[in-house]
């Protein structure tokens, strides 16, 4: 029978005035885009954060270098620490959280995606803010600028400004994103995922974007009050008139200590997902490693003060708070734990994420057991605020955004892009990062340790010791810096020459796994029954169940639906 | 102090790391391998919970022991200041952008170099007229700060005579890399001549200023 010609009810005139894909991807309010925003931007400020971190090792290579003045070594300190907190490491974990947590709890969307999107433009402005400054004059009061060095009488010119401004905007930003994030997480699961079903990185996520919610705000009120006190004659950071210096310290590390330990728990959660996916098994006590995550972030925030056991506060406080940091033992060992059970009872298939989480684990394990040292007390009056700590932060931090970090992004860029990144060039990379980052932080344990080198000086003075530690750890982030940029570099060059990889290369256990790669705008067509943790491994499963019993059933939909 | 704290950390860097190798040369993938079963074994985390609780319980009780003992004001020895028998001699250590300057007992003071007696309790009080500070000379105690508007303590003794050195070990401002200082001990007499002569300096220098500002020479 042959089909009339329909008439054409649509005709096809009206072409939607296509816009360029940048302004497509700049207005876009999807999780998927403002995720890919979030992780480009900040690889590209991992980058500006290298570079800076270098040209302070120049300055330090050498014995009473005058590479850098000392005035130009200080706001290159301030711009590196900026960068690789505010621009670099919390948007990496924030960016990953936005683009996998809604995938992995199946849902279609973000719940507030306007809120999301400005919390990244916030973002984005507060980068272009601490960039602009370059242009005039950066801030020159460090990484934590303790008043009352920020005070106006001690810092006159616009530095100190433009440093609360953008760390002011990309605070905002980031409590933006968390109200999103945290209600998409609690609202718009798939049926059946229960919180003890949630997946350990969206779980992860939910702990995160709690922990910004409380300390986002801290710091966005102590950043007024120093705005205040530098442009309205405030009084809140001076000392005499009523004002406390130490204000701003408590406030300060309250947010600092709470970003660290976000870090921390977005790359162990990464890191569960990567070594079970790489183990073949589920992970082992998923209750018991969800319940660390959150008494990590419990935990570690209310041991602010650690970061304080040299300043006149009382020694029940000092006690309190190493009472606080030690007890992070515990829910770090218990993950820790469990990640190497997993392990010992799976099947390892040693690919490139799950070479970098382990490298991870390990350069985490190194920082934290530092950080033991730094929290006991009498050790830390002799530790703190010497090249020791700045090693032990770095060990910690670097592997849990760097190394962390990249395992994530090898594990989840076929999801993102189709395909796979480069696997010999990932192995390279890791082991120049392995070796540099040992010969970067390694001698400056021993020459904070040691010969008690101080943090943060623009010169140090020969003849005392730490020349050969100093030249070493220059060397060191010289080839850690070679490492990390080959990473970037595959990263780029896979976007487009990378191996095909399917919808699920590494037959992962959660939901993000089920829909194309790259995600369609609304991410599933149809969705599973949520039944257990690892609704991908049921799925396979049922499938592989039914290839056996039944001659292949003719079907074109997908399974389980 | 300081080799509990380095013995603890490198327990745990050598365990984990072990553990992690230990792991992947163990279970790397052969072909037709099954990954084992078994799942949770809460009894099995408690063990752990357990032994960590109890690790980090045994390093906050030694810490609290050891940071009490560090706090203690040290005895005097008999070979020490004759006038600091009881009393450990207080000297106040101001902080300033950058330099420390030291105001000894008797009115005088100095700027820099700090002169202490041998065998005797010293007790710094550390102040600050602008910007945090910390006093930091790792060979004769632990370091702290000095924050405007506080008044925060050092308490050491020094053994053998000597010079100490030190650096500021908070960033103060450009010419933090530099803020250095020296503590000299010495023995108490030398200590004691050391002070009066200095106060006889500052305040003949002092007079001396007076008496060009009266006699108009200087405006």
């Amino acid at each position: 029978m042959s089909e009339k010609p329909r008439p054409e009810l649509v005709i096809d005139g009206f072409p939607g005035k296509r816009r360029p894909r940048w302004v497509e991807l700049a207005t876009s309010a999807d999780h998927k885009d403002l995720g890919r925003i979030l992780i480009c931007g900040s690889l590209g400020f991992l980058f500006i954060a290298l570079i800076e971190l270098l040209l302070m090792r120049l300055q330090l290579a050498i014995p009473e270098n005058t590479f850098l003045s000392p005035v130009g070594f200080n706001r290159m300190l301030s711009l590196y620490g900026t960068d690789a907190i505010f621009l670099f490491a919390i948007p990496l974990a924030l960016g990953l959280f936005y683009y996998v947590a809604p995938l992995q709890i199946g849902a279609r969307g973000t719940a507030l995606p306007r809120v999301g999107q400005i919390g990244v433009m916030l973002w984005a402005a507060g980068a272009t803010v601490l960039y602009a400054g370059f242009l005039f004059t950066p801030s020159e009061a460090g990484i934590n600028p303790l008043a009352p060095l920020s005070e106006l009488a001690f810092l006159s010119n616009n530095g100190v400004d433009a440093w609360a401004t953008t760390t002011g905007l990309c605070t905002l930003g980031f409590v933006f994103i968390a109200i999103d994030l945290l209600t998409t997480l609690r609202n718009l699961r798939a049926p059946g995922m229960a919180w003890r079903r949630v997946p350990v990185f969206s779980w992860a996520a939910t702990v995160c974007c709690w922990l910004l919610l409380v300390i986002g705000p801290v710091l966005l009120a102590a950043l007024t009050m120093l705005m205040i006190d530098r442009n309205y004659d405030g009084i809140f950071f001076a000392d005499g008139s009523g004002g406390a210096p130490l204000l701003w310290q408590h406030l300060s590390w309250i947010f600092f200590s709470g970003a660290y330990m976000l870090i921390l728990i977005f790359a162990f959660g990464a890191i569960a997902e990567i070594v079970a996916a790489f183990s073949g098994r589920p992970l082992v006590n998923r209750g018991v490693v969800m319940g660390s995550l959150a008494a990590i972030a419990v935990l570690g925030t209310l041991a602010w003060m650690q970061n304080m056991l040299t300043a006149p506060i009382g020694i029940g406080w000092m006690y309190f708070a190493m009472l606080m940091s030690l007890a992070l033992i515990v829910p770090f060992g218990l993950v820790v734990y469990n990640l190497i059970a997993t392990m010992s009872r799976g099947v390892l298939r040693m690919r490139a994420p799950l070479l970098f989480a382990l490298g991870a684990v390990s350069s985490i394990s190194i920082g934290l057991a530092a950080e033991i040292d730094h929290s006991m007390v009498a050790a830390a009056w002799e530790l703190k605020n010497t090249t020791d700590s700045t090693a032990a932060t770095h060990f910690a931090l670097v592997g849990g955004a760097v190394f962390g970090g990249f395992a994530a992004l090898y594990f989840w860029f076929p999801k993102m892009t189709g395909r796979t990144m480069g696997e010999d060039l990932a192995r390279i990379s890791f082991w120049t990062m392995a070796l540099g980052i040992l010969l970067a932080f390694v001698p400056l344990f021993l020459a904070g340790g040691e010969k008690g080198e101080v943090i943060d000086a623009y010169k140090f003075f020969g003849g005392t010791g730490v020349s050969g530690y100093n030249l070493t750890a220059s060397i060191g982030t010289l080839i850690l810096a070679a490492g990390i940029v080959m990473t970037l570099v595959n990263a780029i060059s896979s976007r487009v020459n990378g191996p095909e990889a399917g919808h699920d290369p590494w037959a992962g256990e959660s939901l993000e796994w089920f829909t194309l790669s790259p995600p369609e705008p609304h991410n599933f067509d149809v969705l599973p029954d949520v039944r257990s943790a690892q609704p991908m491994r049921d799925i396979r499963e049922a499938i592989a169940h039914r290839t056996a019993s039944t001659p292949a059933p003719a079907r074109e939909s997908q399974p389980v639906a | 102090m300081l080799q509990i704290g380095f013995v603890a950390a490198a327990i745990v860097v050598v365990a984990i790391n072990v553990a992690l190798i230990l792991a992947v040369r163990r279970n790397r993938a052969h072909r037709g391998d099954a990954p084992r079963e078994g799942g949770s074994d809460r009894r099995g985390q408690f063990r752990v919970g357990a032994t960590l609780t109890a690790f980090a319980a045994a390093i906050f009780v030694l810490s609290v022991i050891f940071t009490d003992q560090a706090r203690k004001t040290p005895a005097s020895g008999d070979a020490g200041l004759a006038a600091a028998k009881t009393a450990p001699l207080t000297i106040k250590a101001t902080g300033q952008q950058w330099l420390w300057r030291y105001d000894y007992p008797n009115g005088a003071f100095s700027y820099y170099k700090l002169v202490v007696p041998a065998d005797t309790a010293v007790k710094l009080e550390l102040l600050s007229t602008d910007v945090v500070h910390t006093w930091n000379v790792p060979d004769l105690s632990g370091k702290r700060d000095a924050v405007p508007g506080k008044t925060n303590k050092v308490v050491f003794l020094a053994d053998e005579e000597g010079e100490y050195t030190g650096q500021s070990a908070t960033l103060s401002g450009q010419a933090y890399g530099a803020m250095r200082t020296a503590v000299e001990v010495v023995s108490p007499q030398a200590y004691e001549a050391f002070a009066k002569q200095q106060k006889a300096d500052i305040d003949s220098a002092q007079d001396r200023v007076v008496g060009l500002i009266e006699n108009g020479e200087v405006p």
